[in-house]
């Protein structure tokens, strides 16, 4: 006994030998909650909505955000483009790295020639989205040459883009931090694989510089960036981030005053509303995002393909009750949606008019009515010569809360709506389900998508025979004919028409019923009073504080 | 007594007849001295023992009532384990008996004279509802069904595989025990979550696969303690007077040493319950055990969990049973601890 | 015996390198994808496939694997914490997970140890009534429900004790999940204790001793204790491993970067993580197979008469 406790307490003295990194503690900082774990705040690796809001709190890219979305002038103060809307020149304003060095547009170059070389998750960007000419080659492979991506530094601050085709939005994809600038000189003194992973490995140019953090640590600290170009807008001292793992503890963390900003969901949002201290603090705002039913098409699934049954997708489709869905169990504020693109993120730049802002419009295929389902069911079970149908459906587990309630909750409905349909639900990682899906191996699965740019194309695209995206392995000539021309062909540079011809595309997703549009996220966040200004966005940034008080 | 009477009367003296006067009732305590304690069998003492045993008996009862409640629990509210009770408001709005904390009307009638108020103010649910809208005591006992037999299929696989392998490794020792232990590392090192992701590839998930999960590792704690007793009592003088009387080993493995090792495995396979329960739990989430709507006491408590501050009362009823089952399962654990130990005067 | 540790480390390699080798190939074969992506193309996904030399075959991986364990090199994350070497990342979450588990480790040996020899020593009174019910509710109360208990309670209500894991103040924020996770040991430790000496005291060496005059402390400690003690460190074992390698939901909920926490993300978090898989399987596996070795010598400090180490030089 003696011995064992004598063992057990020398042991312990030495793991107290082990020393942790001190870190500043201000109580002027604001503490903001996070979801996930910041997984890296390379540009190049960085995939999640955390690590990009991290990321752009200490690097500025050409342009930034506005409070409305807006792409504004950050690092360029202005931009040429020439006559046949191919060639971009950024003209940089003189801003300081936080070593000291100045930015240049050296810094731009090889940070996109690094993304396309390294052909990440985000590499899409340069060349499917932004369409950069000499980008499609060296990320799939076939070209070593990083000097034929046509980016160039004609001089320190004079940044030079070249693209394949005109693309209206470009201006505003350079606030997305996969073209946000490196530093040459600091990336090349680093150890191999050491960038980013603690504030001494990483540099900022942005309204603040990093001051705590560790891979894998739920705590991660900035603080004010005095020598950043716009300093005198920043109010804030710094930031504190706290990874909060669940909506109950989020809500019991801003009760106490340990954090300022939480984001919460579920029955916390009703605790909240129903709680007079908590109520003026509860704000909603896009979170962007569209949770959809996803439907595979092809033999192999769904009994022999009876999926591919236009009638009983429709059937599936109008016997969702979405606003029941959001009004009981997402809670959050979240949008019923009825439309293939959802609203709140995609703007046109001639009238301003939200592109989704019309719900109604295509009711006739996206609706909640189960005498319709029942009769879609009833030409579907003739057409198939089936009675009975079953059906998986896969969810992630690991994508918040409210997901397997919504689940749970469209079974129910399905098979209250339409006899015969038996849906057994299935829950797996996220990454199953991925895999599932990309393997084309399930009926239904319940995913969703976020909008990376603001253009309706960023959902639109996905629905192309062939798209890696395109999970339904749903064919249509005239869909592809129709993004095509508004991607490369003829529409580019008629931005009216362009428009118009997007919307028949949406409206032939919705009459073959791809997906079922469930709802658009949005997040039920608490505020302390007194803290104001925090740019909330749903696409690209989700948050930006870079004119928040406290 | 039968034998006393035929000594009495000889069957070869068939001649003799006989009469009323030869026969006479026993008195009690001639039958006491003829009943020797141990001419009974072992396990009729035991049970003896068992039944005398206050706490045993109310453990049996506890654990009788859970099993009773698991079966016709789900069907005495009149909802079903899956049904989300909804009604319509004026607006035809569809309006969700979810997030009610337990309430009995006629009860509150009495008490406040008052008419319950609500869309479901007149519903009977004894536990509340949970955050979708079903109601709790029907899921409560719905779901102890699932941690019932998980329970009784780990008490299976800690006695059946747990048992004889660490008694079978302790007691041969040696070469035999050094590689049954070295598998033992093996199988407990390879996490859990990656063995039945790929044992999912092969077979169906559900319960099949959750019981062959916890057969790959569940009786590893009881085979330790199995062979740690082995190893103390092989060494002791009556095991060494078998061997030496030639005793074969099944015999003295579990015969001789398996009656004196009782005690910790009885106390063992009480904590190996509710881990296993937590584990169906786990499992269950990952998706690769039960699937919901289907629910089990595990997973109750950790639906309740999501919820802990805001719908307190959400975690309580599978706690309770899960606590007053295994407060069961102890007590009669305990009775049959101390009616299977052999004791100085049983013998 | 120092032979016979000699033997049981060069086995302990053996079967260690087996189990990496089993790891190395389930985690090949589970669904999932090291590279989870929704806007890479396959081009793209193969071309990194085989950077990381994915494409070879599984031996030549393997040994290639090996070599880099072997300077030091676990590798780096694919899907988790991707630029950052795992080396860094699970030092800190070592060093959290080894010094919050051995606080609880030691709390709720200690404890369990004192509720159990009283227990025993009131048979059938309150204190044993007592342990029984708290060694019942602190195995069927998992630990983080007993934590949100602690945090509503002593970080919010009465704001006492940091609401989330603070680093700067260890000590102080590892109060409330040391505590939480000791609650299993406790009740364990607690039971056994209680179970144990209360069959010792029954046994005729007891009675001996006690009516050779024997009794007290020197009886409980000397005599009862020693002789409850073994399977009591056969059941400590498994949950001293199980604690220095981190509790999942007590680390999420605490904010605590833990091993238990990580190992679910590189298992079930946005892709399966085969680097950290096998690097966090190691880990275990070493500290597993210790203890055990460590409990195996324990037995013969416990009790003279059991010799496993003589036994395994004879085979």
């Amino acid at each position: 006994m003696k011995k064992l406790t004598a063992v057990l307490l020398t042991a312990m003295l030495l793991l107290g030998c082990l020393s942790v990194p001190a870190v500043a503690e201000d109580a002027a900082y604001l503490g903001v909650m996070l979801g996930t774990n910041v997984m890296s705040l390379d540009t190049n690796l960085a995939t999640d909505g955390d690590s990009f809001e991290v990321i752009a709190d200490c690097i500025d890219g050409l342009t930034q955000m506005d409070a409305d979305g807006a792409a504004v002038p950050a690092l360029a103060e202005s931009y040429d483009l020439s006559e046949d809307g191919l060639t971009y020149t950024f003209h940089l304003r003189d801003a300081q790295w936080s070593n000291g060095t100045p930015v240049t547009a050296n810094d731009f170059v090889f940070a996109w020639r690094r993304i396309a070389k390294e052909a990440g998750e985000y590499a899409y960007m340069l060349d499917e989205i932004g369409n950069i000419k000499g980008a499609a080659e060296i990320i799939s492979g076939a070209e070593t040459d990083l000097t034929t991506l046509a980016v160039n530094a004609a001089d320190d601050k004079t940044l030079v883009v070249e693209l394949n085709v005109p693309v209206s939005f470009f201006p505003s994809l350079m606030y997305f931090p996969t073209f946000y600038p490196i530093n040459e000189a600091f990336y090349s003194s680093l150890e191999d694989g050491t960038y980013g992973t603690s504030p001494e490995t990483f540099l900022s140019n942005g309204a603040f510089v990093l001051e705590d953090y560790t891979p894998g640590t739920a705590t991660l600290a900035v603080k004010k960036n005095e020598n950043y170009w716009d300093a005198d807008r920043v109010k804030l001292p710094g930031i504190r981030y706290q990874v909060v793992g669940s909506s109950d503890n989020a809500l019991t963390a801003f009760r106490t005053g340990a954090l300022d900003v939480v984001s919460i969901s579920g029955n916390q949002v009703s605790a909240a509303e129903n709680d007079p201290a908590l109520a003026q603090n509860l704000t909603v705002t896009g979170a962007g995002y569209m949770w959809y039913l996803s439907f595979s098409q092809t033999e192999k699934n769904a009994n022999g393909g009876q999926l591919a049954n236009n009638n009983l997708r429709l059937a599936i489709t109008n016997a969702i009750d979405r606003e029941y869905l959001v009004d009981n169990y997402v809670m959050d504020g979240s949008l019923a949606t009825y439309t293939a693109v959802p609203p709140q993120f995609a703007s046109s730049s001639t009238t301003g008019a939200d592109f989704s802002a019309d719900q109604d419009m295509f009711k006739e295929f996206v609706d909640y009515d189960p005498e319709k389902a029942a009769a879609y069911l009833e030409t579907a079970k003739s057409e198939l010569g089936a009675d009975e149908f079953t059906f998986t459906m896969i969810y992630g587990n690991n994508e918040g809360d409210e997901v397997a309630k919504v689940a749970q909750a469209i079974k129910e409905d399905v098979e209250a709506s339409l006899p015969g349909v038996t849906i057994n639900l299935q829950p797996m990682t996220k990454a199953e389900r991925l895999d599932k899906m990309q393997n084309d191996n399930y009926d239904i699965a319940l995913t969703r998508w976020g909008p990376d740019y603001a253009d309706p194309m960023t959902y639109l695209g996905m629905w192309i025979t062939n798209n890696s995206n395109n999970y339904g392995f749903w064919s249509n000539a005239e869909y592809d004919q129709l993004i095509a021309d508004c991607t490369t062909g003829a529409y580019i540079t008629d931005y009216d028409a362009r428009w118009e011809a997007m919307y028949k595309a949406e409206a032939l997703v919705l009459q073959e019923a791809v997906i079922a549009p469930l709802y658009t996220k949005s997040q039920a966040n608490l505020i302390t009073t007194g803290v104001e200004g925090i740019a909330f966005h749903p696409v690209a940034l989700n948050r930006v504080y870079k004119d928040t008080v406290k | 007594m039968a034998k006393k009477l035929t000594l009495a009367a000889p069957a070869q003296q068939a001649a003799y007849e006989p009469r009323k006067e030869d026969f006479a009732f026993l008195r009690a305590r001639d039958i006491e001295t003829d009943q020797n304690f141990a001419s009974q069998g072992y396990w009729k003492g035991v049970l003896l023992h068992f039944f005398k045993n206050r706490r045993a008996v109310i453990g049996l009862i506890i654990v009788s009532l859970i099993i009773f409640f698991a079966v016709v629990g789900p069907m005495m509210s009149g909802f079903g384990y899956r049904d989300i009770v909804q009604t319509r408001n004026e607006n035809n709005k569809r309006v969700v008996a979810k997030g009610i904390s337990p309430q009995i009307p006629w009860l509150q009638r009495l008490l406040t004279g008052e008419e319950p108020s609500g869309a479901f103010g007149g519903y009977t649910f004894l536990f509340g509802t949970d955050d979708l809208g079903r109601d709790l005591w029907t899921r409560t006992w719905y779901g102890a069904r699932v941690s019932l037999l998980i329970a009784f299929i780990t008490i299976i696989i800690d006695m059946i595989i747990g048992m004889s392998y660490g008694l079978i490794s302790g007691y041969f020792g040696g070469m035999a025990d050094n590689i049954m232990q070295r598998f033992v590392e093996i199988a407990n090192s390879v996490p859990r979550l990656v063995i039945v992701s790929v044992l999912a590839i092969f077979m169906p998930k559900g319960m099949g696969l959750v019981i062959v999960a916890l057969l790959l590792t569940e009786w590893i704690g009881m085979s330790k303690i199995a062979r740690a007793e082995m190893l103390k009592i092989k060494e002791q003088e009556y095991v060494l007077a078998s061997r030496t009387l030639g005793a074969r080993h099944s015999h003295i493995i579990f015969r001789e040493i398996l009656p004196n090792t009782i005690g910790p495995i009885i106390t063992q396979v009480m904590f190996s319950i509710p881990t296993a329960i937590f584990t169906e739990a786990f499992l269950s989430f990952v998706g690769v055990g039960i699937v919901l709507p289907q629910c089990s006491v595990g997973t109750l408590i950790e639906d309740g969990f999501n919820n802990i501050t805001t719908l307190p009362y959400q975690i309580l009823p599978p706690i309770v049973v899960l606590a007053l089952l295994m407060l069961g399962f102890n007590f009669i654990g305990d009775g049959l601890r101390e009616a299977l130990a052999p004791k100085i005067e049983d013998m | 015996m120092l032979k016979y540790v000699l033997k049981r480390v060069g086995m302990a390699l053996l079967t260690l390198l087996i189990i990496t080798f089993l790891l190395f190939v389930l985690v090949r074969i589970m669904p999932g994808n090291p590279f989870p992506s929704e806007r890479m193309s396959d081009e793209q996904i193969a071309n990194k496939r085989a950077e990381m030399g994915l494409d070879d075959p599984i031996l030549v991986q393997f040994g290639r694997y090996m070599a880099g364990v072997l300077q030091g090199d676990f590798g780096k994350g694919t899907s988790l914490y991707y630029g950052a070497p795992i080396k860094t990342v699970l030092s800190t979450a070592i060093s959290n997970s080894f010094r919050i588990g051995g606080i609880a480790i030691l709390v709720g040996t200690l404890a369990g140890l004192a509720l159990g020899i009283t227990a025993a020593l009131n048979r059938g009174r309150f204190m044993d009534g007592f342990c029984t019910v708290f060694s019942i509710l602190g195995v069927c109360v998992p630990s983080y429900v007993f934590l949100i208990f602690l945090q509503y309670n002593f970080a919010f209500r009465i704001p006492f004790f940091p609401y989330f894991f603070d680093p700067n103040r260890f000590l102080f924020s590892t109060v409330m999940p040391s505590l939480s996770l000791s609650l299993f040991t406790m009740s364990t430790i607690a039971r056994f204790t209680r179970n144990e000496m209360v069959e010792v005291f029954d046994s005729d060496y007891v009675r001996l001793a006690e009516s050779k005059g024997l009794y007290g402390r020197k009886l409980v400690l000397r005599h009862v204790l020693r002789n409850a003690l073994i399977p009591i460190v056969t059941v400590l074992a498994p949950l001293v491993v199980d604690l220095l390698t981190g509790a999942l939901v007590v680390e999420k909920i605490y904010g605590i970067n833990g091993i238990g926490k990580l190992m679910v993300d590189a298992i079930a978090g946005e892709g399966i993580d085969y680097n950290y898989v096998l690097a966090l399987g190691i880990l275990y596996s070493t500290l597993y197979i210790g203890v055990m070795l460590l409990v195996d010598l324990l037995y013969g400090v416990l009790d003279p008469r059991i010799r496993v180490s003589a036994k395994a030089e004879e085979g």
